[in-house]
């Protein structure tokens, strides 16, 4: 019995070494980009791979949440290995831009693609892809009129009460969607807004977008609150039987489309502030802009492109044209505080 | 009263072993019985048997003229109102002594004067308050008795109480015990090693052997 | 006694120990120096009672449930025979397999409006297909429901023990004194077992307000969530660390609890030897009524959800995919790296304490760990590291992101556990065993490696394998300390849930309950020792 004990020992003294292997894994090479990532699609790993498939570059990827990569580098200080930072969400990158780690971006062709609306301040960072925070509803539950022109603002009114679902006020997307409400409104009527909002929910929010389209499609709700991609998703059968049905039930409406237009927010990246590799990173985000990467995202995430000589998905670009909200994406993250201190003082859970 | 407590015929096995036999024994009411009998004889079994923790394998047996154990009948322990104080320590110990003597008896005042006048016959009025871990042995087992004594019972059974109490306390404890049960007329059965107590105590002495009771 | 001359190696090493455990603690507490900011203003102004009331409510309805649910099952188990009673004994723990969240995501998905329940009521009442018979389960009364019925365990077995060690005397002594057996075992066991009972439910306390995992899930606002969100959301540690020394400080006061009340339990058995109560048969009426109260418990905390997993994993294709498979792999490497080294420890604590005169007073103080809750030892070492990373800035060995902190974190959680099996293992063997190993020469070196290993081989691989089952299915600490790119089966389980991918989920989960079965066999070889 006494081998037990060692044999396990034995059987340690492995993982132990491959632990030393874990932490000097980030020694600094040639032709290399080190890209630190909250996105979690899968998709993505084809997109690193046709980057070094196309440039001779090797990608090493850092992927887990926001908080979690801010500490990373906080500890890390200058000696930090990253180069890129890629997440989606006007808010999170503005987040990570406050703390100070990001540079410039200088790539005069990546400025020449991305709208000044869609960078952020002093273009440390850029957008790469697009998605609007639109309406979904059941046409059994709503009438042309009703839904004929609505706004965001409209969510608010009595006729809506019982029938709105939407996810929770801790998910980044809604707070942005209200940031970019503070910043065309001001807080006072984002404020009423959002509380009267709240009193019209049909349920405490609970799940992700999916689940609030899901909620519709089962008449649980009238409309729901979600962005655009999830209805490529569920059309395209990836997200299986349940949701495919529940996808061609539901409709879109494009809010505001009298006035300054849907709610867009995007996927970005910037450079790191101490990145070794600060070339290679900007010919990352370079990639990502090309038409190629485009294609790719815009196929595999139904988000909408950047470069406007690539489509949309069919499946996407079946609901039409939209007018977009030229609102500054940095304002999200400027207004993004106030936002998330207005909504719980409005209780919106 | 003749044959208050009557034994016919029990017989119990106990490890595939017949322990008792046969058994007979006639109580006269109000009676002290002492039982002697060599380790593993069948005492604690003979007692437990008259108070229905245990069934014996065949017999009948009668108390106060019911029956309350034989082929067809078998009253449940709880209703017998036999009392037994053994030698470990069963006093509920998150009770005081009070409360453990309260126990079986029902809120109202004609008990509560009967429990005072008990303490004070055992000794142990100023004890009422403590808890069980607080008391001695010879304390405890006063309790113990008090808490049986205050029911009433219509048999009292002692498996070997004051064993492991000293000498003095024992004599001293001897007269409060036989006035009480006296006073009170209750019948008693007690299994004992101690000469000296079946002399203090008993009216008669019985052996327990080869599965029967003889009188000695 | 102890003398400041005796110091030597060991007992610095154990200072050093000691230490390691406590300064995530010391950063947790010590974030109240940075003051309070606008972000706890706002927080106390909107969020905070909300966090305090929510958490009251969960804690006393959990209670209320598991008390019943345990005592009751426990009374049933020990004083009846009835039909399934062999079964119950040993099945009534089963739910301690089941953690908390992997309960509240199957039960979220098995309320939903298209899930088996609906559908099987409306199959059954032949509705239509928009109707929902179940209300929505995401809600705090869901919340008490799923705890009740995971943890309830604990009170069972902490009240069966006690149950047992009533001697029959004491039971006896009650029917002797005319009362029946349903006014003894309410008026006289119950008390008796109070102080378990106590200790039970301060455990079950604990673990509810330590709870990440089903509270978020289910979108209850507690303290967990709010830590949680602080960080990730905010991205405010400071605030994060005071919220956290808050919820640490109501955690202490149920530890204190139980703590006091096992001491109770301890004094309380003293006095009596060991000899239970002979169980009553029951007739098949009453049978019957014991055998669905058993049942019911059971059904609810296991059998229906292993079922539920099993119905969803056999509708995925590729269960053994390598995300599954990596996933799993992680958590063996770091579970077992994690349970060795707690091993060690609580083998060169034990043998300190033991051989080396330390004062038994440290082993105490370590083993105070199991009730610190997983997210807050997450929050406190990320600080920790962060600042010693800071300090030791210019070499390229960072502590943050490794794999270090999540081994630290399971080592202080898990502590207590193999010091218990320890503890009892080195209690078996008798002192004249050292002592005759001394007289023959043996330094303690060899007594440890060639006298007591070998004496407690046993004991290590149990303690081995029960640390291992326990911190397979942990959550939060592992959520918020892992590696990059490091998922375990717990924190699969815990993204696939957030994005209603339940079925993926199944096989994950599965694999976690069937670790979580290994304490459990060992729980009940201690019951049914004691039962012997």
């Amino acid at each position: 019995m006494k081998i037990n004990k060692f044999l396990l020992l034995a059987l340690l003294v492995l993982p132990i070494s491959l632990l030393i292997l874990f932490m000097s894994d980030e020694q600094v090479e040639n032709e290399e980009v080190n890209i630190y990532t909250s996105r979690h699609y899968d998709a993505d790993d084809l997109l690193y791979e046709e980057f070094t498939k196309k440039t001779g570059i090797k990608v090493n990827i850092i992927s887990g949440s926001g908080s979690a990569l801010i500490e990373r580098l906080k500890a890390e200080g200058a000696n930090s290995p990253g180069d890129v930072f890629f997440t989606v969400d006007a808010g999170n990158l503005a987040n990570f831009q406050k703390q100070g780690f990001l540079q410039p971006i200088q790539s005069e062709a990546i400025k020449n693609i991305v709208p000044v609306e869609l960078r952020g301040l002093n273009d440390e960072w850029v957008a790469v892809a697009k998605r609007a925070r639109v309406i979904f509803y059941n046409p059994e539950l709503v009438s042309d009129e009703e839904i004929e022109n609505i706004n965001y603002e409209d969510l608010a009114d009595e006729m809506w009460k019982g029938r709105v679902v939407i996810r929770s006020s801790s998910n980044m997307y809604n707070q942005s969607l209200v940031s970019s409400l503070i910043s065309n409104l001001g807080v006072e009527q984002t404020e009423t807004w959002a509380r009267n909002l709240v009193s019209n929910f049909a349920r405490k929010p609970q799940g992700n977008d999916r689940s609030q389209i899901m909620a519709v499609a089962n008449k649980e709700a009238a409309i729901a609150v979600a962005n655009t991609y999830y209805m490529g998703i569920m059309l395209s059968g990836k997200g299986g039987d349940e949701q495919l049905s529940a996808a061609k039930k539901v409709k879109i409406a494009f809010p505001n489309q009298n006035n300054r237009g849907s709610h867009v927010n995007i996927s970005g990246g910037g450079v790191l502030k101490y990145a070794p590799n600060r070339d290679n990173a900007e010919k990352f985000l370079e990639f990502l802009l090309s038409e190629e990467a485009q294609n790719h995202i815009v196929n595999n995430t139904f988000e909408y492109p950047i470069l406007d000589t690539v489509k949309p998905h069919p499946l996407i670009a079946n609901f039409g044209d939209f007018k977009m909200d030229k609102t500054s994406v940095a304002d999200f993250g400027k207004y993004n505080p106030e936002a998330v201190k207005l909504m719980d003082r409005v209780n919106w859970q | 009263m003749k044959n208050f407590l009557s034994l016919q015929n029990i017989s119990l096995d106990l490890d595939n072993k017949e322990i008792l036999k046969g058994l007979n024994l006639q109580v006269d009411k109000g009676e002290f019985i002492a039982i002697t009998g060599s380790s593993g004889a069948g005492k604690t079994s003979l007692l437990r048997i008259i108070c229905g923790l245990e069934s014996p394998k065949e017999g009948e047996i009668l108390l106060d003229n019911m029956i309350i154990f034989n082929k067809g009948i078998s009253v449940p322990t709880e209703k017998r109102n036999i009392g037994l104080v053994i030698q470990e320590k069963v006093l509920f110990p998150h009770l005081t002594a009070r409360k453990n003597i309260e126990f079986g008896l029902s809120k109202n005042s004609s008990n509560e004067s009967h429990v005072d006048e008990i303490l004070h016959h055992l000794n142990i009025t100023k004890l009422a308050n403590k808890f069980p871990h607080e008391l001695s042995g010879g304390e405890s087992q006063r309790v113990a008795l008090a808490r049986s004594i205050v029911m009433k019972p219509k048999l009292l059974l002692l498996d070997e109480p004051f064993t492991g109490l000293d000498t003095e306390l024992k004599s001293n404890i001897y007269p409060e015990i036989q006035s009480i049960l006296k006073n009170n007329m209750i019948t008693s059965l007690m299994v004992t090693h101690d000469l000296n107590e079946v002399k203090a105590l008993s009216d008669k002495c019985f052996n327990l052997d080869s599965g029967k009771l003889i009188e000695i | 006694m102890f003398k400041f001359k005796d110091l030597n190696i060991w007992h610095v090493l154990i200072l050093i120990i000691c230490s390691i455990f406590f300064i995530p603690l010391i950063f947790i507490g010590g974030s109240i120096l940075f003051g309070i900011n606008e972000n706890f203003y706002h927080l106390y102004e909107n969020l905070l009672l909300d966090y305090a009331l929510n958490s009251l409510y969960l804690v006393l309805g959990v209670s209320c449930l598991v008390t019943i649910l345990g005592v009751s099952t426990a009374l049933l188990v020990t004083y009846f025979d009835f039909f399934g009673k062999k079964f119950f004994q040993w099945a009534l723990i089963l739910p301690l397999a089941v953690p908390p969240y992997l309960l509240a995501y199957v039960f979220t998905e098995f309320f939903d409006f298209s899930g088996t329940a609906n559908v099987f009521a409306r199959n059954i009442f032949d509705l239509q297909n928009d109707v929902a018979i179940f209300p929505n389960i995401r809600t705090i009364t869901g919340a008490v429901i799923v705890f009740g019925f995971t943890l309830y365990p604990y009170v069972y077995m902490i009240s069966r023990v006690a149950l047992m060690n009533i001697p029959a005397s004491v039971i006896e002594a009650s029917i002797l004194l005319g009362r029946n057996k349903i006014f003894t075992f309410f008026n006289l066991s119950i008390p008796l077992i109070r102080p378990a009972i106590i200790a039970g439910l301060a455990l079950v306390a604990m673990e509810t307000l330590s709870d990440f995992g089903a509270v978020e899930h289910f979108a209850i606002p507690t303290f967990t969530t709010g830590i949680f969100r602080t960080w990730t959301g905010l991205y405010d540690l400071t605030t994060a660390l005071q919220l956290s020394t808050m919820l640490l400080l109501v955690v202490f006061i149920f530890l204190a609890i139980e703590r006091n009340s096992r001491n109770k339990i301890r004094y309380a058995n003293s006095n009596y030897e060991n000899n239970a109560y002979k169980p009553i048969q029951l007739k098949t009426y009453k049978s019957s009524i014991a055998f669905i109260i058993c049942l019911l418990p059971v059904f609810i905390g296991f059998i229906l959800p292993v079922l539920e997993l099993i119905n969803w994993a056999t509708q995925i294709d590729n269960i053994f995919s390598n995300k599954v498979f990596t996933a799993a792999s992680n958590t063996l490497f770091v579970a077992s790296l994690a349970a060795f080294l707690t091993c060690l420890l609580a083998l060169f604590i034990n043998f300190s304490v033991r051989s080396l005169k330390i004062p038994q007073v440290f082993n105490d103080l370590l083993s105070l760990g199991y009730a610190v809750p997983g997210l807050i030892l997450a929050v406190g070492i990320t600080q920790m590291f962060t600042s010693i990373d800071f300090w030791i800035a210019n070499s390229n060995f960072f502590i943050t992101g490794s794999i270090i902190g999540l081994i630290l974190a399971y080592i202080i959680k898990s502590y207590a556990i193999s010091n218990n099996v320890l503890n009892s293992s080195y209690a078996g063997i008798p002192k004249s065993v050292d002592e005759s190993a001394q007289t023959l020469g043996a330094n303690k070196s060899r007594l440890l490696q060639e006298v007591h290993i070998p004496l407690l081989n046993t004991g290590l691989l149990t303690a081995f394998l029960l640390v291992l089952a326990e911190l397979i299915k942990e959550l939060p600490a592992t959520l918020i300390l892992r590696p990059f790119n490091f998922d375990t089966l717990s924190v699969s389980v815990y993204l696939l849930a957030s994005e209603e991918r339940m079925f993926q989920a199944a096989f994950p989960g599965l694999v976690i309950i069937g670790f979580g079965l290994i304490p459990i066999y060992f729980l009940n070889k201690l019951i049914l020792n004691k039962n012997n």
